[in-house]
């Protein structure tokens, strides 16, 4: 039985239903936005390749102001912004391959960019209304403002819901007294203009609430103070400061979204960010790629090229089928983002926690690659593996988002990660669980559904995504029988799940991608091999992860935890024992 | 004031460059193609002229399809409109009968003021600018450095050899070929970009503007890679007779003394 009400690839995916529909074909640009896209590449090139000096960005931890003047002039900080508002109108899928470029050349500037555009700024395309809109955007496009976004707390990383910033309405009901402390915000030092997060008070059914409420807010105002910029082990070229706020007034026309609907504005907010992130990551394992490729032809040992080595051959192809699926998936959610109508909360998450961990991957083969030299502040490599590392943290950490994808495919569509933090908290109250879903799985049996009419180069890779998304299906009603409730609490299972689903969705991006070129009649000859090597690596990590499931060694794993923990310390000195 | 740019498309500097089969031109099909680099400073001088003089920029470009790109990267840089002389032959790689050509083309425009790079990172032959000068009977001035339009003149200053410079003033119209790496080249803006696809590119058809594409000055007969030859030579002798063969071979040979 399908699901008509589901508008979300994967949220159906955890039901059983493959709705092949939506991302098949593979969603593709008109002409005309291709050819603006290239352009734009290549004047950002053009200007980086003059301009931009990641060596010294690392070194001074500061991005040259002629470089942020050069950008603005070309108007990329318009990029997010239509051109009804003085920004330069492109698509999302646009918008994510020139932060793929940026992130190329520094991954500090693509921190910086990333912060102003990509959520900084959208917060007000996506919920601003028409004045607040009129006021900002062109100032945020043209770079007269840089934005930043302002959630994380002392007290409140993770636990975004936590937040203890609070937003007062004055007596005369004109503005909002904002007070508490940020930290860690991305282009604090310098930023005119922040989406700052609060607890407010908000009038529901006859009772006052705490909720969290979006505000615009401009950071010059009185009372607004900023921290001294945090040394950071990679993206140096990026400021991260501290923000307080001091009985700053917030004018009520500032109020972002609805009151009460700040988790909201942040949860979407952070969708569009995350593809950015991804897209940046599918940047920074290009530069990878060309980097350990000519070290690697270069580099003779016992009379051969390191390329001709196996152990190398297998490092490339591995770096090079991952950057693939990282492209198919993040292209094929920025696709859908631009067409409209579906939910892809849970697709930017994967994006994200595959992005990041791929060009992690990346940078420590790639490292590795240069051996000695790539331990050398002489060479690029140890900085890209020091740039690298932040993706896994910073948006949603990659533990938080596989617990969020896991828990709201579980939950069926139309929730947001506030009920995973909920659920976090208060499991009883906070996990409205699986109304509809549980009850529907039980009556339906689960059939297999089926990819149809695939390419025949890809049929067998397509036959294994059909069985394994069935056994999702099956084992994601296995642990909500067994757990109930429970298993917010399983996060061994839970994470494994969503491992399943991340391989999963990468399987059916690529076999969307490889199927909508041969449908074309466009060459495959270099995504093939790179297919179905990733099909591959992704079904056996499924079929491990699906294994795991059932037979594990989660309580010896929890046992040893509190072992350590009780102890403080390793409980054995091995040769001192007596 | 009217100042047109002659800007070319050239293979991007490290492509691979596989010769074509008849051996008297590259093969294309896996070639990348980009605004051959000096003409980044002439554009860049034809647009700082125009913003002080209230000009109007034209790019002139002369070659096949693939050449539109070119074009439209110049006028997402600034400029104002474009010629684009389709030549999809490319009939001949003889500068006078290219610049016959692109004269003729031209010729009506009434330029106040025609700008080239240095020369062509293809063929390198410097001349195509000249040339039109001289077809056209206007003065020109080559390896320019810096300009002032007065009235009814325009002033260069020339770099000569030797850390010589000539100042000049030359009536208007002009052409001037201008020296690269002094001016800041100019980026296309993401606006210029939008805009660009709106300002008007003329076509004019090489084949249809009467000149004879066929008997050029010369001919181009081969081209080849050349052979890499590697020798090295063991200097005998005592220390000073090495010495002074040594100073011999960098004066003689290797011409670096
Ligand atoms: C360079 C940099 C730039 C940043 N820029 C911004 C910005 O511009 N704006 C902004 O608002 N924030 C920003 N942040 C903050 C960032 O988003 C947070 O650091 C991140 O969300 C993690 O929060 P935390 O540091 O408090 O870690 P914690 O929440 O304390 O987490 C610590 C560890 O515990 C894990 N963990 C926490 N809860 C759970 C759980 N329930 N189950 C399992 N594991 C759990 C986490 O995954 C992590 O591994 C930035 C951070 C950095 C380092």
């Amino acid at each position: 039985m399908k699901n008509e009400k589901i508008t979300s690839f994967l949220k159906s995916l955890f039901a059983g239903d493959i709705r092949q529909d939506i991302i098949f074909p593979f969603p593709q640009q008109d002409k005309e936005e291709t050819e603006n896209l290239q352009m734009i590449l290549q004047a950002w090139q053009e200007f980086a390749r003059d301009n931009v000096d990641p060596v010294e960005i690392d070194k001074n931890a500061e991005i040259p102001k002629e470089v942020l003047d050069g950008m603005k002039e070309i108007g990329l900080f318009g990029l997010p912004v239509s051109d009804e508002y003085e920004g330069a109108g492109v698509s999302k899928t646009s918008y994510c391959r020139v932060f793929e470029e940026i992130c190329r050349y520094d991954s500090g500037i693509a921190v910086m960019f990333g912060a102003h555009a990509s959520i900084g700024t959208n917060g007000i395309v996506l919920f601003g209304t028409e004045s607040q809109k009129a006021k900002y955007l062109p100032k945020l496009a043209s770079g007269e403002y840089i934005a930043a976004f302002a959630l994380t707390e002392p007290g409140a990383g993770s636990d975004a819901a936590g937040i203890t910033t609070t937003a007062v309405l004055n007596e005369n009901k004109t503005a909002f007294i904002l007070n508490g402390s940020k930290i860690w915000i991305s282009n604090g030092g310098y930023a005119q203009l922040a989406t700052v997060f609060a607890k407010t008070i908000v009038h529901q059914n006859g009772e006052d609430k705490e909720k969290i409420t979006a505000f615009i807010v401009e950071l010059d105002s009185a009372g607004v103070s900023r921290g001294k910029p945090e040394h950071k082990l990679g993206i140096r070229g990026s400021n991260t400061t501290s923000l307080n706020f001091d009985n700053v007034e917030v004018p009520v026309d500032n109020l972002l979204g609805p009151m009460g609907k700040g988790f909201l504005v942040a949860m979407e907010t952070l969708n569009t960010g995350r593809l950015g992130l991804a897209a940046g990551c599918i940047g920074g394992m290009k530069e990878l790629l060309q980097q350990a490729n000519q070290y690697a032809q270069s580099r003779e040992q016992f009379g051969k090229s390191l390329d001709k080595f196996e152990l190398i051959q297998d490092k490339i192809a591995y770096i090079a089928s991952e950057t693939y699926a990282t492209e198919s998936i993040v292209y094929l959610t920025t696709g859908l983002q631009d067409r409209g109508g579906v939910d892809v909360s849970l697709e930017s998450a994967i994006c994200k926690i595959v992005g990041s961990e791929a060009v992690w991957d990346a940078s420590d083969e790639v490292l590795q690659i240069a051996g000695g030299l790539g331990y050398s502040t002489e060479y690029p490599y140890e900085r890209f593996l020091r740039d690298a590392r932040i993706h896994r943290i910073f948006e949603g950490t990659n533990e938080i988002l596989r617990m969020f994808v896991a828990l709201s495919g579980i939950q069926g569509p139309g929730e947001y990660l506030k009920n995973v933090g909920k659920a976090l908290r208060n499991p009883i109250k906070g996990f409205g669980l699986l109304t509809g879903f549980a009850a529907h799985k039980v009556k339906d049996t689960i059939t297999i559904d089926h990819l149809k009419n695939i390419c025949p180069e890809l049929k067998n890779e397509a036959e294994q995504f059909d069985k394994l998304s069935a056994r999702l299906a099956a084992l994601t009603e296995n642990v909500l029988m067994k757990y109930g409730k429970k298993i917010i609490y399983k996060q061994f299972i839970l994470q494994r799940i969503a491992n399943m689903v991340i391989n999963l969705f990468g399987m059916a991006a690529v076999i969307s991608r490889v199927d909508t070129r041969v449908k074309q009649g466009k060459s495959i000859e270099h995504d093939l091999p790179l297919a179905k090597l990733y099909c591959n690596m992704a079904a056996s990590r499924v079929r491990r992860e699906a294994r795991y499931v059932t037979r594990n060694h989660d309580k010896q794993r929890t046992q040893i935890s509190e072992m350590i923990c009780e102890n403080g310390k390793y409980p054995i000195d091995m040769l001192l024992d007596k | 004031m009217k100042i047109a740019i002659l800007l070319k498309q050239v293979p991007v500097k490290d492509a691979t460059l596989e010769l074509s089969g008849d051996n008297t031109w590259i093969d294309e099909d896996d070639v990348q193609f980009e605004i051959n680099d000096s003409d980044h400073y002439g554009l860049a001088e034809a647009l700082n002229i125009a913003k002080a003089n209230d000009g109007e920029v034209t790019v002139v470009t002369m070659g096949p399809d693939r050449v539109k790109d070119s074009i439209k990267q110049a006028l997402a840089k600034g400029a104002h409109k474009a010629i684009h002389i389709d030549d999809e032959e490319m009939s001949s790689t003889d500068p006078l009968t290219r610049a016959k050509v692109i004269a003729e083309a031209i010729k009506d425009e009434n330029f106040d003021l025609i700008l080239s790079g240095l020369q062509s990172d293809d063929f390198g032959y410097g001349q195509t600018g000249v040339l039109i000068a001289e077809i056209l009977g206007m003065p020109h001035a080559t390896l320019v450095v810096e300009t002032e339009i007065l009235e009814g003149k325009i002033k260069v200053k020339r770099e000569l050899e030797g850390g010589w410079f000539q100042n000049a003033e030359l009536p208007l119209p002009a052409l001037l070929s201008i020296q690269s790496g002094l001016t800041d080249i100019p980026y296309a803006t993401i606006k210029g970009i939008m805009m660009a696809k709106k300002k008007p590119v003329a076509e004019v058809d090489a084949d249809d503007l009467g000149v004879d594409l066929d008997t050029g000055a010369f001919k181009l007969q081969k081209i080849y890679t050349p052979v890499k030859s590697k020798e090295t030579v063991v200097l005998d002798g005592d220390a000073d007779s090495i010495v002074s063969q040594l100073i011999d071979k960098l004066k003689n040979e290797a011409k670096v003394l």
